[in-house]
């Protein structure tokens, strides 16, 4: 017997060409969005970046300021933390749009600034506009921090930062020791105040081999391009989690897209990404972000969800509204599982660096692609390297962090009864 | 005065001067969970039982529920696991929404409030207590015993005296900086309890609030908690599911029983007079004498004699009424004393004329809200009937040892009348008719032995006369 041949046509369905139909949609009418968004990106990480590597005597009194200036909000003095930054954003746009300051400047003696020109050379003269509102900045703070509270962790705090500002400034103005290494010693004082002595030994060393290997400013600009995708991938993962928390079908729908954000191979949107971005860093933040973010998403959801309903059911009880609720008990016991959340986007950030560095962002991720391209076995082992004690930074410093946690400050008081 | 325990029923004069909107109403309250619910509350409404309606598909958890609880009443909700009890608590205070019928809080309907009114009336009027304390973790003792009155937007300064105020009054002094991690279970409740006190709330609801806690931690709790309820006045919905805890607790209680009212009625009317078979089993091994006070077990103080009278009137009195003691007491009811048949026979074989060398003054007292489990130690030292004696110290009724002894047994065994209203009742009809020397001059425990076998003057003597006047006071007693 002759069996007919049995063959469907299945038709084409034009996936590929519908996407593509998609990207160029938005592209020529969402454009100036695009621009916008990139705009921002770029020049945060840029901005972070010189921050990072070659820090001005602004940003390190701006820097010494934020630092007071959190410690005054945690110890409940908000207004005192947040009207210093009003007044020196306003001189510092004032300075920006229409030189106010250095047109205060020229009205004075230049007698008056000799001792500095001697002291930190020709630039002196550049530095000054943008710093002289800084000092009064800092200076108020750590006033307000000895006025303003009698708490003594605040004074101790201002306390600190003030000698380190001090010897920071002295030891590379006058002294003339290389950022890098005074860049290092921040980072190392940072893992010892919050992760311990062995992170801190760690770093030390860590950071010095990344300095022997001429790879700090890299190491910097890869750091500041994580820095940003996960304070971008943050703020999107956070409110998303607490709305799949609250509503189950945000939640239903939400799954899906999360696995398919972290399946999809990230070459496939790295394209669209540029064909809206072009090369540089903001592509690569951009495929970083929407690699990264599932986990802050699930984890935020998880961590509310995992909150005892009797303990919402008391706020509920009590007549607290949802806002109250949220800000109150949940997000502050969800708190450990969102950092661990957190944690996961920053690994997942470092572990994009190359492919980011495939698109044109710099930094180690760009060492390591130069390496694979050249076929030069020692740059990108270098790189490579480089990321891994980032990486091993970060973890623990974050993991750490947990630890200041409300629900985990219980836990010990728990476990010391 | 002899020691009084300030017991709950001391409250009830001034609750019902408070007026007559109830604290909380709940009226012909149902809830269903399940799609179908508005069919199913029809054919629970025509006395369908809960089994009936499976094919709905559905869980009635309350059904057809109707009471109010007065100000300044402890009223407890008494049923199984998966009697509806959580269910109806959560529906008070409008954390969840009746399928039919309405809540009231002091004469506003809460059913249908728009939520943000809802959240304001519960931190004004309606506070609650959890059964696994819902304390938060991550915030100091004061802190959350201060959540109340944080919602409600009073400054940090003000509501932290208030917590530790509150704090003070559940004798948690010194703990305030501590986590909640940090304290015992049976602190941590005292803790949930200061912050429903902080709230200042009229209304508290109690979610079996002392399930969680140790037997001997629970009873410290409940007596914390009657002591607080007498000087504060709250209108405390406590629920539970030990009958013991129940009837310590309520001055009136509702026995649920698969999402229905079984019965509400005083601790008293529970245990002597059970609705039906249900709420008869449920109390059978209830410890009776923890729920029996002195009032309720009392008998009217028969004879009496006053102090104006010569000994020669008080023998006769006493002959008359075949007793071998009797209480001496003013025409006012004031209680001077007791007088006993020996010494009186004697004082008039020796010619004394007045009465007064002869009453003795020093007798036990006893106030009728004394749960009967603390009578026996009293009742053993006396040689007379213990006098039970309010407030004033007017003698309202007697309760003589056999009395005591008769309370004990459950209704039904020896007892032919089975409906009594009091104990008083049951006690005086299981027991007691002949002969005329009792056990009084006896030790003690003899006494309390020999007792079953049925002989107590007092008791006897009570049943052969009806004197008017003090009769009334009797039952007055045992009503209440
Ligand atoms: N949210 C709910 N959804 C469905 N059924 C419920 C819900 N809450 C309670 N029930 C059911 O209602 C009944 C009564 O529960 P509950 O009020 O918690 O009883 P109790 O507190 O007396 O133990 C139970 O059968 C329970 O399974
Ligand atoms: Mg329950």
């Amino acid at each position: 017997m002759n069996l007919p041949a049995l063959s469907i046509t299945v038709p084409r369905v034009p996936v590929g060409d519908g996407f593509k139909a998609g990207v160029d949609f938005l592209k020529d009418n969402l454009a100036w969005l695009f621009d916008i968004i990139g705009t921002i990106i770029e020049v945060c990480v840029e901005f972070l970046g010189v921050t990072l590597s070659e820090p001005s005597a602004t940003q390190l009194f701006v820097a010494a300021s934020v630092v007071v200036a959190v410690g005054l909000w945690l110890r409940g003095h908000r207004y005192s933390a947040t009207i210093p930054f009003a007044v020196w954003i306003a001189v510092w746009a004032a300075e920006a749009y229409g030189g106010a300051t250095t047109a205060m400047l020229s009205q004075l003696d230049p007698v008056l600034f000799t001792w500095a020109q001697s002291l930190f050379g020709e630039e002196a003269r550049f530095v000054y506009p943008q710093l002289l509102p800084a000092i009064p900045l800092f200076l108020a703070l750590a006033v307000l921090s000895f006025t303003m509270t009698r708490d003594p962790r605040q004074r101790r705090l201002a306390i600190y930062v003030i000698c380190g500002l001090a010897a920071f400034i002295a030891l590379h103005f006058i002294v003339g020791v290389q950022l890098s290494l005074l860049v290092t010693m921040l980072f190392v004082l940072v893992a010892w105040l919050i992760a311990g002595t062995g992170l801190a030994i760690f770093s030390l060393l860590g950071f010095l081999l990344i300095i022997s290997m001429g790879l700090f400013d890299d190491a910097m600009s890869t750091l500041a391009l994580i820095i940003v995708a996960t304070a971008v991938a943050v703020a999107i993962a956070l409110p998303l989690g607490v709305l799949a928390a609250y509503n189950d079908r945000v939640s239903n729908v939400l799954k899906p897209v999360l696995d398919f954000m972290q399946t999809l191979p990230a070459f496939v949107y790295l394209l669209p990404a540029i064909s809206f971005f072009s090369v540089g860093e903001v592509p690569g933040v951009i495929a970083t972000v929407i690699f990264a973010m599932p986990p802050g998403v699930r984890l935020t959801e998880l961590g509310i969800r995992q909150v005892d309903k009797e303990l919402v059911e008391a706020g509920e009880a009590f007549g607290a509204p949802d806002s109250q609720i949220l800000r109150n008990i949940q997000l502050p016991l969800a708190l450990s599982t969102i950092m661990a959340g957190i944690n996961q986007v920053i690994m997942l950030s470092l572990s994009m660096v190359v492919i980011a560095g495939m698109v044109g962002a710099s930094g180690l991720g760009n060492q390591v692609y130069t390496g694979i391209a050249q076929a030069q076995i020692p740059i990108g082992f270098e790189g490579g390297i480089g990321v891994v004690i980032l990486a091993i930074y970060l973890d623990r410093l974050t993991g750490a962090v947990t630890r200041f946690s409300p629900a985990a400050k219980a836990q010990r008081a728990a476990a010391s009864r | 005065m002899p020691p009084l325990l300030v017991g709950r029923r001391v409250l009830r004069g001034r609750t019902t001067e408070e007026g007559t909107v109830p604290a909380v109403r709940a009226d012909k309250l149902y809830k269903v969970f399940g799609k179908r619910a508005n069919k199913a509350v029809e054919l629970l409404g025509d006395g369908r039982h809960r089994d009936e309606i499976k094919q709905l598909d559905v869980t009635a958890a309350v059904i057809d529920v109707n009471f109010d609880v007065k100000a300044g009443e402890i009223f407890v909700v008494m049923g199984l696991s998966g009697s509806g009890k959580s269910t109806l608590i959560r529906m008070l205070n409008g954390l969840l929404e009746p399928t039919a019928g309405t809540v009231e809080i002091e004469g506003t309907q809460i059913t249908g409030l728009p939520p943000a009114e809802l959240r304001r009336l519960r931190s004004q009027k309606i506070s609650m207590v959890f059964q696994h304390f819902a304390l938060f973790p991550h915030r100091t003792v004061l802190e959350n015993a201060a959540y109340g009155l944080e919602v409600r937007g009073v400054p940090r300064e003000e509501r932290l005296v208030k917590a530790k105020e509150s704090l003070g009054l559940v004798g948690l002094d010194g703990w305030e900086d501590h986590l909640p991690t940090q304290l015992s279970g049976g602190m941590q409740q005292r803790v949930g309890l200061a912050r429903a006190l902080a709230a200042d709330t009229d209304i508290i609801l109690m979610d079996e609030a002392f399930s969680a806690l140790d037997p001997l931690i629970r009873r410290d709790m409940q007596s914390q908690l009657l002591e607080l309820q007498a000087t504060l006045g709250k209108t405390i919905v406590f629920i539970t599911h030990d009958l013991n805890e129940a009837m310590r607790l309520g001055d009136r209680i509702c026995v649920l029983r698969d999402g229905r009212v079984a019965q509400i009625g005083t601790a008293e009317e529970i245990l002597n007079d059970p609705a039906n078979d249900y709420v008869a089993q449920f109390v059978e091994d209830v410890d009776r004498t923890r729920v029996l006070t002195a009032s309720s077990v009392m008998e009217p103080p028969i004879p009496v004699i006053d102090p104006s009278h010569g000994p020669r009137a008080a023998l006769r009195t006493m002959r008359e009424n075949q007793t071998v003691s009797a209480f001496v007491v003013r025409r006012n009811r004031q209680l001077v004393g007791a007088v006993r048949e020996g010494a009186i026979g004697e004082a008039v074989r020796n010619g004394v004329k007045e009465l007064d060398g002869l009453v003795d003054g020093d007798i036990e007292r006893v106030h009728p809200d004394t749960a009967v489990a603390d009578l026996f130690h009293q009742a053993a030292e006396s040689p007379y009937p213990l006098a039970v004696v309010d407030g004033d110290g007017r003698l309202v009724g007697v309760i003589p040892r056999v009395t005591l002894l008769a309370a004990l047994a459950p209704i039904g065994s020896g007892d032919d009348t089975g409906n009594g209203a009091g104990g008083g009742e049951v006690a005086a009809d299981g027991e007691g008719d002949s002969s005329v020397k009792g056990a009084d001059e006896g030790g003690a425990t003899a006494a309390a032995s020999d007792a079953p076998a049925a002989e107590d003057t007092d008791s006897a003597a009570a049943r052969a006369s009806d004197g008017p006047p003090e009769a009334d006071t009797a039952e007055e007693g045992s009503e209440r």
